[in-house]
């Protein structure tokens, strides 16, 4: 347990190389790569969640946090499928379009694989055709929608209207966010939920699931 | 300006409120302000995408930006800076074209078919990001210079509105006086964050490059514009929606100094120093105090931590304000009456003893109904009186 313990104090502390090797360790000792994932990563990941959200640490945190994590996925995928343990959930994400900002969907990209969430990344300046294509090739249980620029929110409300066309609005999730984007806009454009920062994103999104 | 009655009857309830509240100019109006004195009302500047000022051109009758702002009460002019005269930008097969510093940039249009479609330019490469070494960073050989620029009409440009407006000068969105911005295009957003913590000299060595070009720049600039321009603006975004983007500490560590460098500058000139950032940044207003600030400019009123009234009774007396009116949500989703009660909350939190102008946090944006811009400026003058 106390290897465990120490993967979460790691990444609490965005030391890259001591998340990477400490959860090799822990794969050679055999420890399951679901208590990695579940005891170490995302308990270190609630940690750093609550860090943001008290001011605490700030963006260049956030982002090295995030890399760490997927790197410790790199690690921990094969031995996930390996067990036989299934995605946490399928979720696909990206920048609305008309935006081509990407840092903070980067981040939430980074979290959510970190999490052990198969991650269908469609970048930038994404179409909601494209957007409703991958949540139906996928399967997606979680579609999250990202936009920085305000006025290319509403955007968004193209891409829910297209999921509903194609019958998909039953299967899929949707969370948003975005500097522009609070509650009232999510519940305004019929999105199931906002997050103010990837952290909490994650966490609304395990709620969901009930993980 | 047009006559006719339908336009008379829109413009009437503002000139009513001007004829009754104005007795100053705008330049004395808005320089009593940022002396922290009471002018005869709170001075207003004005931001908004070019697509909601000929709206709004439209409604008033008006016949150009120079006619609305004129009748909108607007205190301020801005002054785009020097003409740029150096090797023309290239452009590229794929439609980008190179900025000043050799970034591409693209037009992205958004709202494609809708009636809220608009473009703006964002950058498409940064051509520092895939580097690893500090030597490769220094061999980079497309670093601005001042001497591209011809400062010759600077003065001239300045008087057209000197003295009878308060000419900021704003320089161009994309090369806006700053340091951490310029570092986002050159390397990446995330990249540079990156550099922040694992590259410092990575980090230093961009910045110092920056900074040498905006002293000169600027040195030549105040020296050009020979006492007509009278607030200098520079910006740069470190603040986000819940928070600062980085820590107090990290930018004590790589920008205050070079931060404190532009003041002083403008200071020697005479020129009060006006500075844009987005977002929640109220744990570095005591060291932007510290540093000589004048004027911060955006109060971005749905960001954490950014209450106008609270702000004014920590900070009031030591630094001027400038914004406040919410763009995000209130101007373009509330009702006119919620756009008045947001600007006579500012007004009546911040106007006491001057040391406000106010403003929109930001541009007004495409998405806004004209009903909320008209409550906007009618609310600044009948609010605004002192």
């Amino acid at each position: 347990m106390d290897l465990l313990k120490s993967i979460e104090d790691a990444l609490i502390n965005r030391d890259m190389e001591a998340v990477k090797a400490l959860t090799q360790k822990a794969l050679d000792q055999k420890i399951s790569p679901n208590d990695i994932l579940n005891k170490g990563l995302i308990k270190g990941l609630e940690t750093i969640g609550a860090l943001f959200e008290r001011q605490e640490i700030f963006v260049p945190e956030l982002l090295m946090a995030g890399m760490a994590m997927t790197e410790a996925l790199v690690l921990l995928r094969p031995a996930l499928e390996k067990s036989d343990v299934p995605p946490v959930g399928k979720l696909v994400i990206g920048t609305v379009e008309g935006d081509v900002h990407d840092i903070g969907k980067n981040i939430v990209s980074m979290m959510f694989t970190g999490s052990g969430f198969q991650v269908t990344d469609l970048g930038i300046d994404v179409s909601a055709e494209k957007f409703a294509d991958a949540v139906a090739r996928e399967k997606a249980d979680i579609l999250a929608l990202s936009c920085l620029y305000t006025p290319t929110r509403l955007a968004m409300k193209d891409v829910i209207r297209v999921i509903e066309e194609r019958n998909l609005r039953n299967k899929v999730k949707i969370i948003i966010g975005g500097a522009p984007i609070d509650q009232s806009f999510a519940d305004l454009i019929g999105a199931d939920g906002y997050a103010p920062d990837p952290p909490s994103g994650v966490k609304k999104v395990m709620d969901w699931l009930g993980k | 300006m047009k006559d006719d009655k339908a336009f008379q009857e829109r413009r009437a309830r503002i000139n009513e409120l001007r004829a009754k509240n104005e007795r100053m100019s705008c330049r004395e109006r808005a320089l009593t302000a940022v002396k922290h004195q009471e002018p005869d009302r709170v001075p207003i500047d004005n931001w908004m995408v070019p697509e909601i000022q000929k709206k709004t051109m439209e409604y008033f009758g008006c016949d150009s930006y120079e006619e609305l702002l004129g009748f909108l009460g607007a205190d301020f002019r801005n002054n785009y800076g020097p003409s740029y005269v150096g090797q023309s930008f290239k452009k590229h097969p794929d439609g980008t074209v190179e900025d000043l510093w050799g970034v591409k940039r693209k037009t992205v249009i958004y709202g494609k078919g809708t009636a809220h479609q608009g473009s703006y330019t964002e950058v498409a490469e940064s051509p520092l990001e895939k580097l690893k070494k500090l030597e490769e960073i220094e061999q980079y050989d497309h670093w601005a210079s001042a001497s591209w620029w011809d400062y010759s009409k600077v003065k001239a440009d300045c008087n057209t509105y000197h003295p009878e407006y308060c000419v900021i000068n704003v320089g161009d969105r994309l090369d806006r006086t700053a340091q951490l911005k310029p570092m986002m295009y050159l390397r990446g957003i995330q990249q540079i964050f990156v550099d922040m913590v694992m590259n410092p000299k990575i980090v230093e060595a961009i910045r110092d490059h920056i900074i040498s070009y905006f002293i000169e720049y600027n040195h030549s600039v105040f020296k050009a514009a020979g006492g007509a321009i009278d607030i200098f603006m520079m910006g740069d975004d470190i603040g986000g929606q819940t928070g600062p983007l980085i820590s107090l500490d990290m930018w004590r560590k790589f920008f205050k100094k070079g931060f404190k460098t532009y003041i002083d500058i403008a200071h020697q000139y005479g020129i009060p120093i006006m500075y844009h950032t987005c977002g929640d940044v109220k744990q570095f207003i005591p060291d932007f105090i510290e540093c000589g600030l004048d004027i911060l400019q955006s109060l971005q009123p749905k960001a954490t931590n950014m209450d106008i009234k609270k702000l004014k009774e920590q900070f009031g007396k030591d630094i001027v304000f400038q914004g406040g009116m919410d763009i995000q949500h209130v101007l373009p989703l509330g009702k006119p009456e919620d756009v008045k009660a947001m600007a006579k909350y500012a007004l009546d939190s911040a106007k006491q003893g001057g040391g406000y102008i106010i403003c929109t946090a930001h541009n007004i944006q495409i998405d806004t109904p004209i009903e909320n811009v008209v409550a906007l400026f009618e609310a600044y003058h009948e609010y605004g009186k002192y």
